[in-house]
């Protein structure tokens, strides 16, 4: 089993990654910062929209894998109204 | 469109273009005044860093100020310009500079100055294709 | 080719009804560090016009923009002014930091006045280039006070050191001309069209009570008048009943050091990093340089947020129609717009050659100002409205008249559950048959509104109106109504569904204007991120984010560059609420106001906070004035909390069903919907009953949410009048 945001619970499964239990989840937000037993899961690496590529955030990277009992966070990072 | 071409391989670092730019432009040697400038990297390479003169810029000013000139050269009105240093920002390559002496930013405007002097013959003025033209532009 | 076109015919038929009826001569000084030290006071009864100081004390305890507002406000009203009395005020002011170039979003202002909806004080953000180039022009605010016996314009000529009032009797009333006349008559030069900006509303104002306030801004581009709006609360209607068509200022001169601030280099440091931010991060996070506000519209759906038919679900399959690429089909140019120089968020969109299908504008191409995430969830999703098309049609017709998009979309969509449960019918509503869905039945409501005839007036009216007039005069049964009519003190909710969010059931409830998110929006912090689980967790966010955002709305400033965007390393270096504050940009903000102001004793986030802590908490006790602010008034339509009706539980039973057993301990097996529906009822309710106890605790205020004369001493705001007033009500 997975809890998710302390809220959720989500059968857990062999291969089970981040992606899976943000679709599990119903979350398509496309920015969202994870952590699994409260380590962050580093970012996608991305380019800039110019030629200096930056290194460092973005959304959480979705191939990480999980393992039974993990706690994960999901945070969406969202600005809102 | 005229351009200031660098040339890394024969660059030697001794930063007398940002001299010579500075003072031209501003009455001062001051490197932190020239729209050019030279970075030693490490591992004996060497950036210059210099405006390109694509025109981006062209569509983030909110005030018009900046457009292109008859050789195609991308030049700042300051009685236009509002200092709001967008371009700044939003230049890709980071060749938009600007100094707290002045509420106006500054770049390269292919005057040619700093390619006189270079002694090791690492710039130069070149023609070269026109950049594509900006949504500023075409609505004019 | 610029729309619409000022004729020189028109012109001189405008002059020629110009009659100069007061003239205010003053020196134009420079501003100084952020302010330009006095306020403008207009009188169109008796044609008074006159300049207030602003003195130390005033910037300490109000800093700018809504709290000038409200301190000028509050001395210009008695506790039995009406919206329609001649002593109630249009006032506007954008703060210290309004006017700044290099960082992006610093062009806003504060509108306020007595409230035709609410009958207290409201405040509404607005942005355009009208509150920085007042300021330039030597005033801190205007306040426009009494009701011109003709139509008149009041005119500030910054440059020249001038204010007239002047009849204007031949201008439209309505904004897509009014606006593009005030450019003409007082802008020759490209420099000097972008030097002028106005005050406009509508002729749908003066028919109801939902009127809004358009701010403009010249595009240089596309060379026409741009249009932001102050909706929010009915100051529109106000402004059109003081017969005044439009305010205009007009200064030129605009540098990036006109604010004369203490330390420009900071300003351009911490600008010039903030443009580059948004350069490499807004592409990756809500795209708002491409999208605007509508990038909104989909995630709410995706979240089960978005309000449809009258908030009762939160998404529908037929949403996509009015997601964002729906309406960039709209958009000309690609260059995306910010409302004051140097905003590089630039979330204005601008749609030209608009085809209009119905109305007085039936076969013209128009130039209309991209929907805001509000306009579309509130008459797009919220009406059933699933047509791009008549969403923006209904934008430009409502920016031309003066009607909120927000009071509209709302107001209808209960009207549409009042027609559709047969409350209302189509003798009732003289043929219109308001079904959710039914896009040209909302278009003719907007033009019975501009016209002032038919069914639309009362939809204009607002829901608290329309509920009396429902129950009075249909014998409708007033407790339905009142659960589905999604009002708060008066005032339309704004578009988010709040049934799964007690924080955000709060963050509407408890807001001092009435049920705007501007306050608080904390939705996926608590509903989704979990983050705030505790009642004393939300009350820490309901103290904290609402004292927060109130600096903006004091220093001329937008939020949507505080968390519309974060730098790369922000949920790295911060976790949970901490890095939801964004300290970074908190740090840009002390630093800006620093450096614009010269102020040592403001040096952290902390200081921001109290600063804000002292406008609000005023605000608390203008609305205590006005005979509100107490506990009775901070209560919410049950709409707004969960299921009123049994297909409205049945639509999400498995939800409902799993919180009756985990969250209140009630076993749901055996038990029909009505019993399980009105179960969960008596849940909730209770729950808000303890948020609001939590949220008074930690504010500093009474049970019956009056701010503790100690709280008042204590933020310094115990003016005598505030004293007599807070021991009146002990």
């Amino acid at each position: 089993m997975i809890r998710v945001n302390d809220r959720w619970d989500i059968p857990w499964h062999e291969g089970m990654t981040v992606g899976d239990v943000l679709a599990a989840c119903g979350f398509t937000h496309h920015y969202v910062a994870v952590s699994i037993n409260g380590k962050l899961v580093p970012p996608v690496p991305h380019a800039s929209g110019g030629p200096v590529p930056h290194a460092s955030g973005g959304p959480a990277q979705h191939t990480q894998p999980v393992a039974d009992g993990d706690h994960i966070q999901v945070i969406h990072i969202i600005g809102g109204g | 469109m005229k351009i200031l071409v660098t040339n890394e391989d024969l660059c030697v670092a001794c930063y007398l273009c940002e001299e010579v730019c500075s003072h031209a432009w501003f009455k001062q040697v001051n490197r932190s005044k020239s729209s050019i400038r030279i970075t030693a990297l490490g591992n004996a390479e060497i950036g210059m860093a210099v405006c390109s003169q694509c025109g981006e810029c062209i569509d983030v000013c909110p005030t018009g100020a900046i457009s292109r000139d008859k050789i195609g050269v991308v030049r700042i009105d300051k009685k236009l310009c509002v200092g709001c240093l967008s371009c700044v920002g939003f230049c890709p390559t980071l060749t938009m500079y600007y100094h707290d002496d002045y509420v106006e930013p500054f770049k390269c405007i292919s005057c040619g100055i700093c390619a006189k002097e270079c002694p090791a013959g690492a710039l130069s003025i070149e023609t070269v294709e026109d950049a594509p033209v900006t949504v500023t532009e075409r609505r004019k | 080719m610029p729309a619409p076109l000022i004729t020189p015919q028109r012109m001189e038929a405008l002059k020629a009804g110009h009659q100069v009826l007061a003239e205010f001569h003053y020196e134009p000084r420079p501003v100084d560090k952020g302010y330009a030290g006095q306020t403008l006071y207009v009188n169109v009864s008796d044609n008074t016009i006159a300049a207030k100081p602003v003195d130390d004390r005033m910037k300490h305890t109000f800093t700018g923009g809504r709290g000038f507002d409200l301190w000028l406000l509050w001395n210009a009203v008695t506790g039995k002014t009406r919206w329609d009395s001649s002593e109630n005020e249009v006032v506007i002011s954008a703060g210290p930091i309004g006017g700044t170039t290099q960082y992006p979003g610093t062009g806003k202002s504060i509108a306020a006045a007595i409230s035709p909806l609410t009958g207290t004080v409201v405040d509404s953000n607005v942005g355009g280039y009208f509150g920085p180039l007042l300021k330039f022009a030597g005033f801190d605010a205007i306040e426009v006070q009494g009701i011109a016996d003709r139509e008149v314009i009041v005119f500030v000529d910054g440059n020249a050191g001038l204010v007239q009032i002047m009849t204007a009797p031949e201008e439209s009333v309505n904004t897509y001309e009014l606006a593009e006349e005030m450019v003409a008559l007082f802008g020759k030069t490209p420099e000097e069209k972008r030097g002028v900006s106005s005050v406009t509303s509508g002729v749908g104002a003066g028919h109801s009570l939902i009127g809004c306030l358009n701010l403009s801004f010249y595009d240089i581009r596309r060379q026409v008048a741009r249009l932001k709006q102050a909706g929010r609360g009915g100051i529109g209607t106000v402004l059109r009943h003081k017969k005044v068509k439009a305010v205009v200022v007009k200064w030129v001169g605009l540098k990036g050091d006109s604010l004369h601030p203490d330390d420009l280099p900071t300003m351009q440091q911490v600008g010039a990093k903030m443009h580059r931010e948004i350069y490499e991060r807004d592409p990756i996070m809500f795209t708002m340089r491409y999208d605007g506000t509508n990038h909104l519209t989909k995630v709410m759906n995706d979240y089960d947020i978005l309000p449809v038919h009258n908030f009762q679900y939160g998404a529908h399959p037929e949403a996509v129609k009015i997601y964002s690429p729906e309406f960039v089909k709209f958009f000309s140019l690609g260059i995306p717009d910010g409302c004051w120089y140097g905003c590089t968020l630039a979330c204005a969109k601008c749609a030209e050659g608009f085809e209009i299908y119905t109305g007085p504008h039936k076969g013209e191409r128009v130039t209309v100002d991209g929907p805001e995430y509000e306009t579309v969830a509130g008459i797009g999703a919220n009406c059933g409205i699933w047509d791009a098309h008549a969403v923006l049609e209904a934008n430009f017709y409502c920016d031309t008249y003066g009607i909120d998009t927000i009071s509209f979309g709302t107001g209808l969509a209960f009207a549409m559950e009042c027609y559709e449960a047969g409350i209302l019918n189509k003798q009732i509503t003289g043929g219109l048959e308001l079904n959710f869905g039914n896009a040209g039945a909302m278009l003719e409501v907007l033009h019975q509104i501009g016209r002032g005839e038919g069914f639309g007036v009362t939809v204009g009216q607002g829901i608290r109106r329309m509920k009396q007039i429902f129950a009075e005069q249909v014998g409708a049964d007033p407790k339905f109504l009142q659960d589905i009519g999604m009002e708060c003190k008066g005032l339309e909710y704004s578009e988010y569904v709040t049934k799964e969010s007690l924080a955000q059931q709060g963050g509407y409830g408890l807001a001092n204007k009435g049920p705007q998110h501007d306050e608080a929006w904390l939705i996926f912090m608590d509903a989704v991120n979990n983050q705030i689980p505790t009642f004393e967790d939300k009350a820490e966010a309901l103290h904290y984010f609402p004292m927060w955002r109130t600096f903006f709305g004091l220093n001329g400033l937008c939020k949507l560059p505080w968390n519309d965007v974060e730098p790369a390393a922000n949920r790295v270096d911060y976790k949970g609420i901490q890095a939801a504050k964004v300290p970074e940009h908190v740090q840009n903000y002390v630093d800006l106001f620093r450096a614009i102001t010269g102020r040592t004793d403001i040096q952290t986030g902390e200081d921001l906070v109290a600063m804000s802590e002292k406008v609000y908490n005023f605000q608390r006790l203008f609305n205590l004035k006005m005979g509100y602010g107490t506990r009775e008034h901070d209560a919410i339509p049950y709409r707004s909390v969960g299921p009123v009706t049994n297909k409205e539980y049945e639509s999400r039973a498995e939800r409902y069903d799993k919180q009756l057993r985990e969250l209140a301990g009630i076993d749901p097996d055996g038990m029909t919907t009505d019993q399980k529906r009105l179960a969960l009822r008596r849940y909730r309710e209770d729950q808000y009953e303890k948020l609001v106890d939590a949220v008074y605790k930690r504010r500093g205020w009474n049970e019956q949410g009056i701010p503790t004369l100690q709280k008042v001493r204590e933020l310094g705001i115990d003016y005598p009048d505030v004293v007599t007033l807070v021991e009146k009500h002990s």
